[in-house]
C-alpha cells in the first residue's frame, strides 16, 4: 500500500512538471500568472482524481458551477468564442490555398494598425485580403482578370471554389464563426434566408444601377434594398423540336391543337410534357390564367399576406391542367429527368425548360428552337432566377468588397468575361446584344417574368403547392379544391 | 446492480476479472514508469489545451477537457477499472463526436433557432450598433483618399451641389479649395485609386472627420455621409433604443420588439423553453397524419430488415458452399451494388421504375399496361422495399459470411450424427448461432431504416400524396421525412429548433422500441452474458 | 491443415466427405448456381445503367447503350487540370483507410473488454452504445463544425479543413454496432484459450495480441470493409469540414463538378456516374484483398488445436 502511494506521488510530481513546461511553452507571454495558478489547480484536480474518483467528481462539480456562472448558455459561449477568436490555423490554411489555387501576390498593404484595434490577433492579417467564394465557371472567368487586378492594385484576392449550393450552406456556418468570405456568388432566391439571418449586407450600386437589366435588379431587391450585383438572369421558355413543330405556337390554344394533332397522327406518344408536381415549371400556366403566388406591393416587392394560389385565375389554371390530363395532353408521373430524356429522344415535341439544358440538347442532336411561353388568357410569366455577387456581413473588408463589386465587377470587360466563360443571359445590358441566339431567346422569356420570390415564406409554399399539383395530375382531388386546400395550408403555416 | 455483482463473482479469477492477483503483482517498475510517463504526457497536453481554452474565454470546454483527462487518469491508475482502459480511447471519441452533438441537439430543441433567429445575441446587437442613419440636414460627399510615403492618409471630401470641399486627416477637417479635377498629389500625398483607398479602410476610419456635431463616414466606394448611430444598446436593462425615432425595443423570445409590437430583424437564437415541444403536440400538421405515417414507418423498417437479412443470409449460405463453381466471382459481383453510393443507385432505380423506364416498359409488354409505381400507394411501397433490399443486402451478406465462419464445424458434425436434416440444422443451429452476433446489427439496421431519409426522399419524396389531408403527407412518407419536411418548409423558412425537438421525439420512440425488444428477445439477452 | 480447412468449408454442406457427388447434391448445386446467377443479374442491372450514364454525353440516366456514346465524362474527370480527381481519390483512400484502421482498433479493444471482463455498468454501457447510435442527428454537423473550429485553434492539424479533423469525426462513431458485432464474435471464442494463455504466463496484452487477434481476422475484415465504405462514400460531413480544393475527398470534389451548372436545376449525371464508378474501384480492390480473410477464417481449427 505504501508502495502504491509512493508511486502516485511520483506520478503527480511528473504531471505537474509536464504541465508547467507545456503551459510555459504554450502561453508564455501574457498569462504566465494565470497559467501557473491554473496548472496548479489542474494538478490538484488530477491529484484528487488519482486518489478517489468521488473526490474528482466533487472538484469538477465546483469547477462546473463557477464556470456556469461565467457563461449564461453553453452554446452561446461556444459560438461567441468562435467569433472572437479567428483561427490562425485556418487563416494559414486559406493562405496556402491562395498560394496554390490563385495568383496571390506577396506584398500586402502595411498591416501595422495596432493603434486602431484594441485586441491584436494574429489572424487580423486577413484584413486587406479579399476572399471570394465562387463556383467553377465564375472562377474560370475571373481568374485571368484577377491576376491583372492584383498586379495593378497590390491587393490580395483569394478565389475559393465551391459548388454552387455549398456556398450558401457553408456561409451559414462559416460566416458567423468568423471563417467566412468577403464576397459570395449566389442566387436571388437565397436573399430571404440570408438577409433575415443577417448574413449579407446591402450593396450600393448607385450610378451603375441603370446599366443592369431592371428585372435582375428587381430580383436582387429585398425589403427595398439591393443585396447583390447580378450577372445573369434565367427563366424557362417553350423549347420545341423543330422537326416535329416547325414554328413555335404563339398561343396556348395553338399549342394544344398542335399537340393533339401530333398525338392523333401517332408522331409522338406525348407531344407536350410538363413535369408533374413541379411548381417552378408550372408557374407560367398559373400566371397565364391570372393566378399568382404572392401579390405585389406598390414598390414591386412581394406581399406574403396576399396569397393568390386560390384566386379565380389559379383555380382556372388548375382546372386547365386537370382537363389536359383528362384529354391526354398531359401525363402524370413524369419527373424532370424523364421529361428531358423524352425530349432528347424525340418522344416529346415541346417542353418548358431552362437554358441549363441547352448543352445536353445539343449533345443529343435535337433540332430545337426556343420561344416565349405561349400566351394564355394573358401573358404567361415564368419565374426569373438571377445569379449575382453578394457581400458577407461578417467580412473584414466590407468597403473593399463594395468597391470590388462596383468598380471591378460592374464593368464591360468583367461582365463580358463572365458571359464568355458560361453563356447565360447577362444582366449587364451592354453585353446582352452579342449573346448566342438561343441564350437570348431564354433571356427574352426572362424579360416578361416575375422574380423568384425570395421571402422566407416561400419554403412553406413550395411544399403545399407541389402536393396540390401532384393530386391534380394524379386525378385524386378536384382541381379547385386542391388549390384551396393548398392555399389554406400555406396560410396556416405563414400565420 | 445485483446482477453485476454476481457476474463479477462468477467470472474466473485467472484471466477474466479486472486484474487478477497474479498480474497485479507481476507489474514491473518499468511498466509503471511507462504508464506514468504516458499519462504525464497526456495530462500535460490536456492541461495546456484546457488553459488555452480558458484563455480563449471558453471555460466550459476547459472544464470538460480537464474532466475527461481526470477520467483517463483514474482509469489508468485504478486496477478496478482495468477493462475501461481498453475502451477509453473509443469512449473519448464517442463523447466528443457523438454525445456532444446530441447534447447540442437537446440544447437547440429548447431554442427558437430558425430562419431569422440563427445568430447569437452578441452578434445581433453588434449588427444593430453598426447601423447608422442620415439625419435630416446632413450632407453627402464624394471622397478621394491620398497617402504619403510614410503611410499617412488624407481625405478630400467634396459636395459638388453646395460647392463645399474639405480636406481631413488625424487633426480634423479643414476647408479645401478644390480645383475642378483633383490633383494627383497634395503636398507629398499621392492620390489613391478606389481599390487602394478601400483596402486602407481601417486607416481612413481612424481619421478625424467631424463637422460641427456629425461624424462623416465612408459609405461606399464613392460616397461619404454625415451619419449618426441608429441604435444604442444598454446591456443592464437589455434595451435597444432607436435613436432616430426614439423607439425602445426589448427582446421578446429573441426578437427586439417595440411596445407597439413592431419588430426589427434579425432576431437571435434564444432559449424559449418548451415552445417546440408544445408545437409537436398541438400542431395539427404534425399530429394529424401521425398514426398512419408511424405505422408505415414501422412496417417499412421491419420489412427492410427482414428482407435484407433474408436475402443476405440466403446469398451468404449459397456462397459459403465450396462446391459452387465461380464462388469468388459471385461474391465480388454480388458485393458490387454496395460500392456504388446509395444516392446514385436510388436515382437510377427511380428512373428504371418510371413509366418510360425499362422496368415500366417491360411491365407494359408483359401485362399490356404500365404499372404506376409512383402514383399507386401500394406499388410505391413495394418499389421502395425492393430498392431498399437491393441496397442493403450486400451488407447483410458480408456480415453473415463473416459470422458463418465463427460457427464451429463440430456442432454440425454432431448434428449429422444425430440424424438432423439440413433444414433442421439451419433452423436449430445456424440461425440461432448467427443471431447471437448479428442480432444487434439487425436492431441497428432497423433503427437506420426507421430514419432512412435518403431513400424515401430520392425515390418518391413521400409520394403519392394523401388526398385526405391538407398537410404535405404522402403515402410513403416515414416519420423522419415527413416531420423534417415540416421543419424545413415551415412558414418562416427552416426551423432548426423544431427539427431538433422532432429528432428527440423520434429518438425516444426508436430507443424505447429497441430497449423493449432487447428485454424480450432471448437471443439478444445471450449477448449480455 | 487441409483437413481443418475442409471441416470449416463444410459447415453448411457437411456431407461432402463422401467423396462422390450424388444426384441430389448436383441438383442442389445447380439450384444454387441458378439463384446466384439470377441475383447477380438483378444486382448488376442498375449498375449497367450507371455505366450507360457514364458514357452518355447528354446527362441522361435511362440508356443502357446511349447514342453517341463517348468517354467525354471520363476524360473530363481526368483531363481538366482544375479538377485534381486523382488527388481527391488519394485523399479519399487516405482518410477512409486511416479512419478505418483507427475505428477497427478502437472497436476491437472495446469489444474485447466487453466480452472478456465483468464490471459494473457493462450491460448498461453496451446498451447505451447501441442506443445513442439511433439518434437521428441531423444537427450534428453544426456542432461538429464548431467543435473542429475550437480544436483547430489549438491543434491545427485536427481543425477545420484538415484530414485529421475529418478522421477524428469518422472515428467518433467507431463504438457503435460494430462493437456488438465484434463482441459477439469474441464471445464465440472459448474462454479456455485465454486461461491457457494465463497458465503459460502470458500477460493480458499478450493474450489479446498473440492469441485472440489472429482468430478474429474474418470479422476484422468485415468491419474493416464496412467502416471503409461508410467513410469513403460520405460527403455530407466532408463537404462542410473541408474547404479547400486540395483537401477534398472524391465525393466532395464531385459536388464541385456537379455545381458546374450553377443554378443546380440540371444535374450532371454523366460526370457523377463516371466518378462513382471510378470511386467504386478502390472499394472493390479492398474487398478483393480482404475477402480471403472473410471467408477463410480458421477459428474452429485453432480452437481445436
Amino acid at each position: 500500500m505504501t508502495n502504491k502511494l509512493y508511486k502516485r506521488v511520483a506520478l503527480l510530481l511528473t504531471l505537474a512538471m509536464f504541465a508547467l513546461v507545456l503551459a510555459a511553452c504554450g502561453d508564455a507571454t501574457n498569462t504566465a500568472g494565470t497559467a501557473a495558478t491554473t496548472s496548479a489547480a489542474a494538478a490538484t484536480t488530477s491529484a484528487a482524481a488519482a486518489t478517489t474518483s468521488a473526490a474528482a467528481a466533487t472538484t469538477s462539480a465546483v469547477a462546473a458551477t463557477t464556470s456556469a456562472a461565467v457563461a449564461t448558455t453553453s452554446v452561446a459561449a461556444t459560438t461567441s468564442a468562435a467569433v472572437t477568436t479567428p483561427a490562425a490555423t485556418t487563416a494559414a490554411a486559406v493562405t496556402t490555398a491562395a498560394a496554390t489555387t490563385t495568383a496571390a501576390v506577396t506584398t500586402a498593404p502595411p498591416a501595422t494598425t495596432a493603434a486602431g484595434t484594441p485586441t491584436p490577433k494574429p489572424a487580423s492579417s486577413k484584413e486587406g485580403t479579399l476572399v471570394i467564394w465562387l463556383d467553377t465557371n465564375r472562377r474560370k472567368a475571373l481568374d485571368p482578370l484577377i491576376k491583372d487586378f492584383i498586379a495593378k492594385n497590390n491587393i490580395q484576392v483569394t478565389l475559393q471554389e465551391l459548388d454552387f449550393g455549398g456556398i450558401r450552406d457553408q456561409l451559414k456556418l462559416a460566416g458567423p464563426a468568423g471563417q467566412g468570405p468577403d464576397i459570395i456568388i449566389g442566387a436571388n432566391d437565397w436573399l430571404g434566408e440570408l438577409v433575415s439571418n443577417g448574413l449579407i449586407d446591402p450593396v450600393d450600386l448607385s450610378a451603375k444601377t441603370s446599366s443592369f437589366d431592371p428585372v435582375a435588379i428587381k430580383a436582387f431587391t429585398y425589403n427595398g434594398k439591393t443585396y447583390g450585383l447580378p450577372y445573369a438572369t434565367e427563366a424557362i421558355a417553350l423549347v420545341y423540336n423543330k422537326d416535329l413543330v416547325p414554328t413555335a405556337p404563339k398561343t396556348w390554344e395553338e399549342l394544344k391543337t398542335v399537340a393533339k394533332k401530333l398525338q392523333d397522327d401517332k408522331k409522338v406518344e406525348q407531344a407536350f410534357t410538363l413535369q408533374q408536381g413541379d411548381p417552378y415549371h408550372t408557374y407560367p400556366v398559373f400566371t397565364g390564367f391570372g393566378g399568382y403566388v404572392f401579390g405585389k406591393n406598390s414598390d414591386g416587392t412581394y406581399n406574403p399576406k396576399d396569397l393568390g394560389l386560390d384566386n379565380a385565375g389559379s383555380k382556372a389554371a388548375a382546372t386547365e391542367l386537370d382537363s389536359m390530363v383528362k384529354s391526354g395532353l398531359l401525363r402524370k408521373d413524369v419527373s424532370g429527368d424523364i421529361a428531358k430524356d423524352n425530349f432528347q429522344k424525340g418522344k416529346t415535341a415541346m417542353i418548358f425548360t431552362g437554358p441549363w439544358n441547352i448543352k445536353d440538347f445539343k449533345a443529343a442532336n435535337v433540332n430545337f428552337g426556343v420561344a416565349n411561353i405561349p400566351t394564355m388568357k394573358e401573358t404567361a410569366r415564368p419565374f426569373v432566377g438571377s445569379q449575382g455577387f453578394m457581400v458577407s456581413s461578417f467580412g473584414k473588408n466590407k468597403l473593399l468588397a463594395q468597391t470590388f463589386l462596383t468598380d471591378f465587377l460592374a464593368t464591360d470587360t468583367t461582365m463580358k468575361a463572365i458571359y464568355d466563360a458560361d453563356p447565360r443571359f447577362p444582366a449587364w445590358t451592354s453585353v446582352q446584344a452579342g449573346v448566342d441566339p438561343l441564350v437570348k431567346a431564354f433571356g427574352e422569356s426572362a424579360k416578361v417574368g416575375d422574380p423568384l420570390p425570395a421571402i422566407p415564406q416561400m419554403a412553406g409554399v413550395w411544399d403545399s403547392w407541389t402536393k396540390s399539383l401532384n393530386l391534380i395530375f394524379q386525378q385524386q382531388v378536384a382541381p379547385e379544391k386542391a388549390m384551396s386546400d393548398a392555399a389554406n395550408a400555406i396560410r396556416e403555416k405563414i400565420k | 446492480m445485483q446482477q453485476t455483482q454476481s457476474e463479477r463473482r462468477l467470472s474466473s479469477p485467472g484471466g477474466n476479472k479486472g486484474g487478477g492477483a497474479q498480474s497485479r503483482s507481476s507489474l514491473s517498475l518499468t511498466d509503471w514508469a511507462l504508464r506514468l510517463i504516458g499519462l504525464a504526457f497526456i495530462d500535460g497536453i490536456a492541461i495546456w489545451f484546457a488553459l488555452t481554452l480558458y484563455n480563449n474565454n471558453n471555460p466550459i470546454a476547459a472544464v470538460v477537457v480537464l474532466l475527461i483527462t481526470a477520467g483517463i487518469n483514474v482509469i489508468f491508475l485504478s486496477e478496478r477499472l482495468y477493462p475501461l482502459r481498453w475502451m477509453s480511447p473509443g469512449l473519448v471519441l464517442l463523447l466528443l463526436m457523438v454525445i456532444y452533438p446530441i447534447c447540442y441537439n437537446v440544447y437547440i430543441s429548447f431554442t427558437n433557432n430558425s430562419s431569422g433567429h440563427t445568430l447569437s445575441k452578441e452578434q445581433v446587437v453588434d449588427k444593430f450598433k453598426q447601423q447608422t442613419f442620415q439625419p435630416k440636414d446632413a450632407e453627402t460627399y464624394s471622397w478621394t483618399a491620398y497617402r504619403s510615403p510614410e503611410g499617412k492618409y488624407r481625405l478630400v471630401l467634396q459636395n459638388k451641389q453646395q460647392n463645399k470641399s474639405f480636406i481631413g486627416d488625424e487633426s480634423g477637417l479643414k476647408p479645401y479649395d478644390a480645383p475642378a479635377t483633383l490633383p494627383a498629389s497634395i503636398d507629398n500625398f499621392q492620390k489613391l485609386n478606389s481599390f487602394q483607398a478601400a483596402s486602407a479602410s481601417k486607416q481612413l476610419e481612424a481619421l478625424n472627420l467631424k463637422t460641427a456635431d456629425l461624424a462623416i463616414q465612408i459609405t461606399s466606394s464613392t460616397e461619404a455621409k454625415e451619419l449618426k448611430s441608429k441604435y444604442s444598446y444598454e446591456a443592464v436593462s437589455n434595451k435597444l433604443t432607436d435613436l432616430e425615432s426614439n423607439t425602445v425595443y426589448t427582446p421578446v423570445k429573441g426578437t427586439f420588439t417595440a411596445p407597439d409590437g413592431k419588430t426589427i430583424a434579425p432576431g437571435y437564437a434564444d432559449v424559449v423553453g418548451g415552445d417546440n415541444y408544445g408545437k409537436v403536440f398541438s400542431d395539427n400538421n404534425i399530429t394529424g397524419p401521425f398514426v398512419g405515417v408511424f405505422i408505415w414507418t414501422f412496417i417499412f423498417a421491419a420489412l427492410s430488415v427482414f428482407l435484407t437479412f433474408a436475402v443476405g443470409l440466403g446469398m451468404a449460405l449459397i456462397l459459403n458452399d465450396d462446391k459452387l463453381p465461380l464462388r469468388t466471382l459471385f461474391r465480388v459481383l454480388l458485393f458490387i451494388p454496395y460500392t456504388i453510393p446509395a444516392f446514385i443507385s436510388s436515382l437510377v432505380w427511380a428512373g428504371l421504375f418510371s413509366i418510360v423506364g425499362p422496368v415500366g416498359e417491360t411491365a407494359k409488354t408483359i401485362f399490356g399496361q404500365g404499372f404506376s409505381w409512383f402514383s399507386d400507394p401500394n406499388l410505391a411501397k413495394v418499389m421502395i422495399l425492393f430498392v431498399n433490399t437491393w441496397l442493403g443486402y450486400p451488407y447483410m451478406m458480408l456480415i453473415c459470411l463473416g459470422a458463418l465462419q465463427s460457427i464451429p464445424g463440430d456442432i454440425y458434425e454432431a448434428a449429422t450424427i444425430d440424424g438432423a436434416t439440413r433444414v433442421q440444422k439451419f433452423w436449430s443451429l445456424t440461425l440461432p448461432l448467427l443471431l447471437v452476433s448479428v442480432g444487434p446489427l439487425l436492431i441497428g439496421s432497423f433503427a437506420f431504416n426507421f430514419n432512412n431519409f435518403g431513400i424515401i426522399q430520392l425515390m418518391t419524396q413521400g409520394g403519392p400524396d394523401d388526398p385526405t389531408t391538407t398537410t404535405p403527407a404522402g403515402k410513403t412518407d416515414i416519420l423522419i421525412t415527413y416531420t423534417y419536411r415540416l421543419a424545413f418548409a415551415s412558414g418562416k423558412g427552416s426551423d432548426l429548433g423544431l427539427a431538433a425537438t422532432i429528432s428527440l421525439f423520434i429518438f425516444i420512440i426508436i430507443a424505447t422500441i429497441t430497449a423493449v425488444s432487447f428485454r424480450y428477445t432471448k437471443q439478444l439477452e445471450e449477448v449480455y452474458n | 491443415m487441409s483437413s481443418v480447412k475442409a471441416s470449416v468449408a463444410d459447415k453448411v454442406t457437411p456431407s461432402k466427405r463422401e467423396g462422390t457427388i450424388s444426384g441430389a447434391q448436383r441438383l442442389n448445386i445447380i439450384l444454387k448456381l441458378a439463384v446466384a446467377i439470377f441475383a447477380c443479374f438483378v444486382s448488376l442491372y442498375p449498375i449497367a445503367y450507371v455505366i450507360g450514364a457514364s458514357i452518355n454525353p447528354t446527362n441522361s440516366i435511362s440508356d443502357l447503350v446511349p447514342k453517341n456514346a463517348s468517354f467525354s465524362n471520363y476524360s473530363k474527370l481526368f483531363n481538366d487540370e482544375q479538377y485534381p480527381v486523382l488527388l481527391w481519390l488519394f485523399n479519399s483512400v487516405k482518410v477512409a483507410a486511416l479512419s478505418t484502421i483507427l475505428a477497427v482498433t478502437l472497436t476491437t479493444f472495446a469489444a474485447y473488454a466487453f466480452s472478456r471482463f465483468r464490471f459494473a455498468g457493462r450491460r448498461q454501457g453496451l446498451l447505451v452504445i447501441l442506443l445513442i447510435q439511433l439518434f437521428p442527428n441531423t444537427l450534428a454537423i453544426v456542432s461538429l463544425y464548431l467543435l473542429l473550429l475550437q480544436i483547430g485553434d489549438l491543434i491545427p492539424w485536427l481543425g477545420l479543413n484538415t484530414h485529421g479533423g475529418l478522421i477524428l469525426i469518422y472515428s467518433g462513431g467507431a463504438l457503435g454496432f460494430n462493437t456488438w458485432l465484434m463482441k459477439g464474435f469474441f464471445d464465440t471464442i472459448p474462454k479456455e484459450l485465454d486461461e491457457s494463455g494465463v497458465i503459460d504466463g502470458a500477460t493480458r496484452s499478450q493474450i489479446f495480441f498473440q492469441i485472440l487477434l489472429p482468430l478474429i481476422r474474418p470479422i476484422l475484415a468485415v468491419i474493416g470493409i464496412l467502416a471503409f465504405i461508410g467513410t469513403y462514400a460520405d460527403f455530407l460531413v466532408a463537404k462542410v469540414m473541408l474547404t479547400s480544393k486540395e483537401n477534398y475527398t472524391l465525393p466532395v470534389g464531385l459536388t464541385l463538378l456537379l455545381g458546374d451548372n450553377g443554378g443546380q436545376r440540371a444535374a450532371n449525371w454523366g460526370l457523377f456516374a463516371a466518378a462513382a464508378l471510378i470511386g467504386a474501384l478502390p472499394i472493390v480492390i479492398v474487398f478483393l484483398f480482404l475477402q480471403k480473410q472473410i471467408v477463410g477464417g480458421l477459428t474452429t481449427g485453432a480452437v481445436k488445436g
